[in-house]
């Protein structure tokens, strides 16, 4: 029996390169009360707390233990923690539905943070690696990355202008949005295209920054949901898909696994055809190449026709299906809390309360996750439950 | 505890500094494989039983077919394979076998041993992206005193020049 | 409630170092042979959630690491960072809410690939307690010895627990420590953190647990004897030692009152025919009886004394204090309580098992309590 399941409240901290005016717990204490203001909830209300970051960008094992009792109100409550690299905060996001769709609690906080300059993301990325086959010659997210930029853009011709160009959208885009780090609202494609090439084809502005900050969402089951707001964004589906240990198995000039779970997704949301049945998405795009590679996986266009598809001003806040209105991952990126803030901006989306980033009549939305070896999440909301 | 100032705030920091250091265990396929490299000059794969697909690097467990691969099923692969993607690293990145900055730039390609059904990353000796094609045949370069340890006995591919 | 079931469980032998598998070829095994006890293959399986932890296994995305060996190619995966008995949990929610038919929860750790200490001196915040050098050891000795002083509990009382364990340890194959041991032997054993001794306290162990979860329907489809979930109750404690009720588990005590209600066990000792809990030390196994309700606070060396030379159904595996492969745990206390439901417990089997209870935990002195509730048939 599946039990409605909602956002109803959020919270997010302002997101910079480095929050050294706070501790861990003050940080993500920031946006649970604003979360809890924001449903107007008492600590009290809340069943349980499921939070998450990786252990190693900060040094502290069983954070949760930590976090869940210092920042956020889980002290004689269940506080679990669920860590998956990139995908954390959907990896949280899905966990969080699943407490309340299963019945078993009402209303849920759902917490990802990340202060990652505090243990140094060299060495949380580093151990993400096998210690035998690929550390000895790894070169971080960042050379994979590279990888696949460049195997894309062989296979079906894209340049480095269209890459540039989603650098360009999405950092001003940003611009509108009140907690992005990264906020350029006059970026042009030639400052994104002369700036230094940090591993070809990836210039330092195609490359997502590292951010410092926390988001909370709170969750609520139908019942419960209406009390709250008006405007709940509720679940319509959230679908996993993994793949081989080696993220380097296979080819890499696409995202099988974004194919996999966005198809998935689509079939328990009832959406043939998401360009049209959706009105905004939020996808976790590490680089500006893997936009335009994830739009195609997600099948809003063919494969290989991710660049026309923007060139066609269709992912611009202005087209049929804007993708990133809040700046995206290229704007703001603080990892265990990266992909919770995309479904927090889905859920604001639906809300109709985006602001200056607002998208007019959203009535579905989708969210994504990216992380490990290469692996996918999505999540589909909408304005009204699922019938 | 250091207290700095920055702008209007006063900024208190600890540093914390321990090493954690660990043993890995890495199997008796990769025992065998960093054996037959030291001993031998070869690189080995695996190839399940079932679907026959040849991984490399090689590995205890077909994630297609769901069994097991035993030392009966490394098979030799050709120290050469064919270049499927490429990248140059042109930024600081902590080594994880000295704990230095790796110097840089240098040539990272993603390539397919002839024969092996995946696909692996090592380093290669060109770091002009123009002089890069994706199809481009790939060689292993030995050490000449092999100690049975990846980066070092093979510190990087060599692209094969079109006229050799 | 709808209806979780635990349809199979399969250990692997804990061991101090398994030195010839890696993470892999570990869970593999396990998994594997879930499979097979049940006559399925890895297309049967809807969606798998593992529980490790990354400065255990010195690997950011420690799940990463195991993803070809859980089957999870093309598939839904998630980790809870923590004890496994949290896995399960989550594992049974993903059945309840309708998305999932069957759920694998597979759990893993090597304690012998980094220095425990170090790893457990890692969970204390690096502003005002990691200096301090604290660890799980330590703490626990700071623990015990106030529960000690509070209630007259003594250092024999204590021994039992370690006495009893390691005895029932014997007739279970998948025990690391296999050993009997007398009371002397444990308060003769090295002094620790005064008053744990060398014999009051778990070994580390390596090793890996896996179940089937699945819903009513496939239930039946699979097994004769499936494992009903029946309560359900978690509960965490303040993380500075300072700020806990060191002497009772309070977040426990809540965590178990929960589950009961849930099943509406009122009078536990009673009605609850086998106990599998986390014994993370001798006295600590003590203040469980307390908390658990099966006597009242403070007696439970008393409660040991009255039962030492019964059958008390409590850790017939040998518990943590025999195997302890920390982060799999929790969900080693949940595969023997369903090993007991089936009544496939063999020589450790409590005659008649109709409803078990299983405790979980996460971090220092019991921070993180859950309490699960099964029963037969």
């Amino acid at each position: 029996m599946t039990n409605k399941t909602a956002v109803v409240g959020i919270g997010q901290t302002k997101f910079r390169s480095k929050r050294r005016d706070v501790n861990i717990p003050e940080m993500i204490y920031e946006a649970v009360k604003m979360a809890l203001d924001d449903a107007q909830l008492e600590p009290k209300d809340i069943d349980a707390i499921i939070i998450g970051n990786m252990d190693h960008f900060e040094g502290i094992n069983f954070s949760e233990l930590w976090t869940g009792i210092d920042a956020a109100p889980g002290y004689l409550k269940p506080v679990v923690k669920v860590a998956t690299g990139g995908t954390t905060g959907s990896s949280l996001a899905i966990c969080g539905y699943h407490n309340i769709a299963s019945g078993i609690y009402d209303k849920v906080l759902v917490v990802g943070w990340e202060k990652l300059n505090e243990g140094g993301a060299t060495t949380g990325i580093i151990t993400a690696f096998d210690p035998v086959w690929e550390r000895p010659s790894l070169a971080g997210a960042l050379g994979p990355l590279a990888l696949m930029a460049g195997m894309y853009s062989a296979k079906y011709g894209i340049t480095s202008e269209q890459a540039a160009k989603v650098t360009v959208k999405n950092r001003s885009n940003a611009a509108n949005n009140p907690y992005a780090h990264l906020q350029m609202p006059d970026i042009t494609i030639d400052y994104v295209m002369s700036s230094q090439v940090i591993s070809y084809p990836l210039r330092l502005h195609d490359c997502c920054p590292q951010s410092e900050g926390a988001c909370a969402l709170i969750y609520a089951n139908e019942k419960e949901a209406k009390k709250i707001t008006d405007t709940p964004a509720w679940f319509h589906a959230v679908e996993t898909a993994h793949y081989y240990t080696f993220g380097t198995d296979d080819k890499m000039y696409d995202l099988p696994t974004a194919t996999i779970a966005s198809k998935k997704a689509y079939k328990r949301a009832g959406i043939k055809n998401p360009i049209k049945d959706l009105d905004v998405a939020e996808i976790y795009e590490p680089t500006s190449w893997s936009e335009l590679s994830w739009t195609e996986a997600l099948g809003f266009c063919k494969p290989g026709e991710g660049g026309k598809l923007l060139d066609e001003g269709i992912t611009q806040m202005s087209g049929e299906l804007p993708v990133n209105p809040s700046g995206g991952v290229l704007s703001t990126n603080p990892i265990g809390a990266t992909a919770l803030v995309r479904v927090a901006e889905a859920a604001i989306q639906i809300m109709d309360r985006g602001g200056k980033r607002q998208v007019p009549d959203v009535e579905k939305a989708l969210a994504m996750g990216f992380g490990g070896s290469l692996w996918t999440e999505v999540m589909i909301l909408g304005n009204e439950p699922l019938r | 505890m250091s207290k700095t100032r920055k702008g209007q705030e006063d900024i208190f920091e600890i540093k914390w500094k321990t090493d954690l250091p660990y043993r890995y265990s890495i199997g008796k396929l990769a025992v065998k494989f960093f054996e037959e490299l030291k001993e031998n000059k070869k690189i080995l794969g695996s190839k399940c039983p079932k679907c026959e697909k040849v991984h490399f690097p090689p590995r205890a467990v077909c994630a297609d077919c769901f069994i097991k691969m035993t030392l009966d099923d490394m098979v030799e692969l050709p120290p050469r394979g064919t270049l499927e993607g490429f990248t140059v690293v042109n930024y600081p990145f902590t080594d994880p076998s000295t704990g230095g900055i790796r110097p840089f730039p240098y040539g990272y390609a993603l390539f397919k041993l002839d024969g092996a059904d995946t696909y692996t990353m090592h380093f290669v000796n060109e770091t002009d992206v123009t002089k890069m094609k994706i199809g481009q045949r790939v060689e292993a370069v030995f050490n000449d005193e092999l100690i049975g340890d990846l980066t070092a006995d093979i510190p990087y591919f060599r692209i094969i020049k079109e006229e050799e | 409630m709808d209806k979780v079931a635990i349809v199979g469980c399969a250990q692997t032998k804990y061991e101090e170092d398994k030195i010839d598998l890696t993470y892999s070829e570990l869970v593999f095994d396990v998994v594997k042979q879930l499979h097979n006890d049940l006559g399925i293959s890895n297309d049967d399986v809807g969606c798998v959630i593992t529980s490790s932890n990354d400065f255990n296994d010195g690997r950011t995305i420690a799940n990463m690491a195991i993803q070809d060996a859980v089957g999870s190619v093309r598939k839904s995966e998630s980790r809870v960072s923590g004890d496994g008995a949290f896995a399960f949990v989550y594992g049974a929610m993903r059945i309840l809410s309708g998305s999932y038919d069957t759920v694998l929860v597979v759990s893993h750790c090597k304690c012998s690939e980094v220095n425990q200490y170090l790893v457990n001196n890692s969970i204390f915040d690096p502003y005002y307690q990691r200096h301090l050098g604290l660890d799980q050891i330590s703490s626990a000795g700071l623990m015990a010895n106030m529960y000690m002083n509070k209630y007259g509990i003594t250092e024999e009382q204590a021994a039992k627990v370690a006495v009893k364990n390691r005895k029932y340890a014997l007739s279970n194959p998948y025990a690391h420590l296999q050993k009997e041991i007398s009371i002397d032997d444990v308060l003769n054993s090295k002094m620790m953190a005064h008053p744990l001794k060398e014999l009051d306290l778990p070994p580390f162990s390596d090793g890996a647990v896996a179940m089937l979860l699945t819903n009513e329907e496939k239930a039946k489809k699979l097994t004769d004897t499936p494992v009903w979930l029946k309560g359900y109750g978690s509960c965490t404690d303040a993380y500075y030692l300072g700020h806990r009720n060191m002497t009772d588990l309070i977040a426990l005590e809540l965590a178990a009152k929960t589950a009961y209600k849930m099943a509406g066990v009122t009078n536990p000792l009673k009605e609850v025919d086998v106990f599998e809990v986390y014994d993370a030390f001798s006295f600590h196994e003590l203040m469980i009886y307390e908390s658990l309700g099966l006597c009242d606070k403070g007696e439970g060396g008393k409660f040991i004394d009255e039962h030492f030379d019964s059958q008390l159904p409590i850790n017939k595996s040998g518990g943590v204090l025999s195997s302890n492969p920390t982060m799999a745990n929790g969900l080693i206390r949940v595969a023997e309580i369903a090993t007991q439901l089936m009544g496939k417990a063999d020589k450790r089997q409590v005659d008649g098992a109709k409803l078990g209870l299983a405790h979980g935990m996460n971090g220092i002195c019991s921070q993180g309590n859950c309490v699960l509730l099964f029963g037969g048939e």
